[in-house]
């Protein structure tokens, strides 16, 4: 039961991920327009979220138990805070961020680094982590790594998906942004709760 | 011949591949934003965008007949005339392939027209193959037409929103904080003029869009196809719907000369469509399923065949 419950928290995350980055260009459209300039920033934000999200979670994933647990509650507070602050106040700073930097592309760079790089590292630095939590139950590192980031991609292309064509379409992104912040919540609080059974790395 | 003149021959082509294109011809670019046709048969210049329906006429312009508005709703952009006769300052965003430009610049040669262009690549082919030379009086500006308005502190007596991408409207383009600061651009008696398509369910929520910032909004469907200029203004009264009201077209026409038939648009005022667009949506920055709506066909069978 809770390997049914972690798998479908890799989902959501995956889910949480991509369909934020559908949102983070609706927001940035009124601001910078929709053209393959601001993919290009938005891409190349994510990507090295992911990147750096990922190494700071095989960080975290080494670390003893009480350092660890306390990393991961941190990356989730830390997540979930940057999240609340793009839901909140994220359409007020893009104003004064247009407003600040007379270059388009300089204001795209601080817009996607300020508002949306940060909650997607601390997301992805759950992925080794949860690659972790499957080693340590006897599947090997190989397999784990395999199937976390296999479904954790299906949760991505759902997230895409979803929001593209089943949300976007019918409510506002503020409220997008809203539901994303308790799914967040309750996704990490979850996956936080079932990664302190990991026992101890012998790396640690 | 030596093998080295050889070798600096394409250098001596260089000038010729730059000259303006002659004859027939039919080239394609991509751009960042754009993927563009320019066809040219005969003294007639094609631009047109590519995009899922096939290619979008942007604008045509005859070389010979530079000021003749070979697609039609161009001429319909000067029902802005019947609302704000005497502009001095117009703010145009979009270029496309400036055949309105023409002849506005020649029909008022002491007024302002600035443009606002996206595409540095459509004001390069507008330039070399559609013949159209920027002046003091018709300047262009390469930047996003709502970043223009944004940090435009000056007011405008015409506002014309034309800019498509490929057949579509950027949904930031389409909002009602987008009007809202139009209007605030806007001189207290301007006219916000925009080319509206009216297939698709698009058309309706852009209407309930725009009198949401406008109080007051006039349709004039091109031809009785698809393209629809609404003109928005400012203030309640006087009312603006009433033909009767409005300038002589007749003396308005005589800078166009015959260009343009204002006595036809006129003619082509349709009424407001209320039910459909109480039904429509309001689009917002926080919520604008553009490109939803824009694949949502309307009832064609109202449109004239």
């Amino acid at each position: 039961m809770s390997l049914i419950v972690f798998h479908t928290l890799v989902i959501v995350l995956g889910i949480l991920s991509m369909g934020f980055q559908l949102l983070a260009s609706r927001l940035l459209n009124p601001h910078f327009g929709s053209s393959i300039i601001v993919w290009a920033w938005l891409i190349s934000t994510f990507l090295l979220a992911f990147s750096l999200g990922s190494m700071l979670g095989g960080w975290i994933s080494c670390q003893p138990r009480p350092r660890r647990s306390r990393l991961q509650v941190a990356a989730a507070v830390l997540g979930v805070l940057t999240l609340a602050f793009t839901a909140f106040f994220g359409r007020a700073a893009l104003d004064q961020i247009e407003i600040a930097f007379i270059d388009p592309g300089t204001g795209l760079l601080v817009s996607c680094l300020g508002l949306f790089f940060v909650p997607v590292t601390m997301l992805s630095s759950f992925g080794p982590q949860c690659v972790q939590y499957l080693a340590a139950r006897g599947t090997t590192p190989g397999a784990a790594s395999g199937l976390i980031y296999g479904i954790s991609t299906v949760g991505n292309i759902a997230g895409v998906m979803l929001t593209a064509f089943a949300l976007i379409p019918h409510f506002p992104v503020s409220s997008l942004l809203y539901l994303w912040l308790a799914v967040a919540v309750l996704s990490l609080g979850g996956l936080i709760a079932i990664l302190r059974t990991v026992p101890e790395s012998p790396s640690s | 011949m030596k093998i080295r003149h050889l070798l600096f021959l394409p250098l001596l082509l260089l000038p010729a591949l730059a000259a303006e294109k002659t004859g027939d011809y039919v080239e394609s670019f991509d751009t960042t934003y754009n993927s563009l046709t320019v066809e040219r048969r005969g003294s007639v210049v094609e631009l047109r965008a590519r995009s899922r329906r096939g290619e979008y006429i942007e604008s045509a312009v005859d070389l010979n007949d530079p000021l003749k508005q070979v697609v039609g709703y161009t001429r319909t952009l000067y029902s802005g005339l019947f609302f704000q006769p005497k502009p001095e300052r117009v703010l145009m965003i979009g270029l496309g392939g400036a055949a309105f430009h023409r002849l506005f610049a020649a029909a008022y040669p002491s007024v302002l027209l600035q443009t606002v262009e996206l595409d540095p690549k459509v004001l390069e082919l507008t330039q070399s193959r559609l013949g159209f030379k920027p002046t003091d009086q018709t300047p262009v500006a390469l930047m996003d037409g709502r970043l223009y308005v944004k940090r435009s502190t000056q007011k405008w007596d015409w506002i014309i929103l034309d800019a498509f991408r490929g057949g579509y409207v950027p949904p930031h383009l389409k909002t009602q904080e987008f009007y809202r600061e139009c209007a605030a651009r806007l001189a207290d008696n301007g006219v916000f003029i925009t080319n509206l398509h009216a297939t698709t369910e698009l058309f309706y929520a852009d209407l309930k869009t725009l009198k949401s910032v406008f109080p007051q909004v006039v349709l004039f469907n091109t031809n009785g196809r698809g393209n629809v200029i609404a003109c928005a203004v400012k203030y309640q009264t006087p009312l603006m719907s009433v033909p009767a009201a409005w300038p002589d077209p007749v003396t308005l026409n005589a800078p166009l000369q015959d260009r343009v038939d204002l006595r036809l648009v006129r003619s082509e005022q349709i009424p407001w469509p209320t039910a459909e667009v109480a039904r429509a949506p309001l689009l917002t920055d926080d919520f604008a399923p553009v490109e939803f709506l824009d694949v949502m066909k309307t009832n064609n069978t109202k449109e004239k065949q």
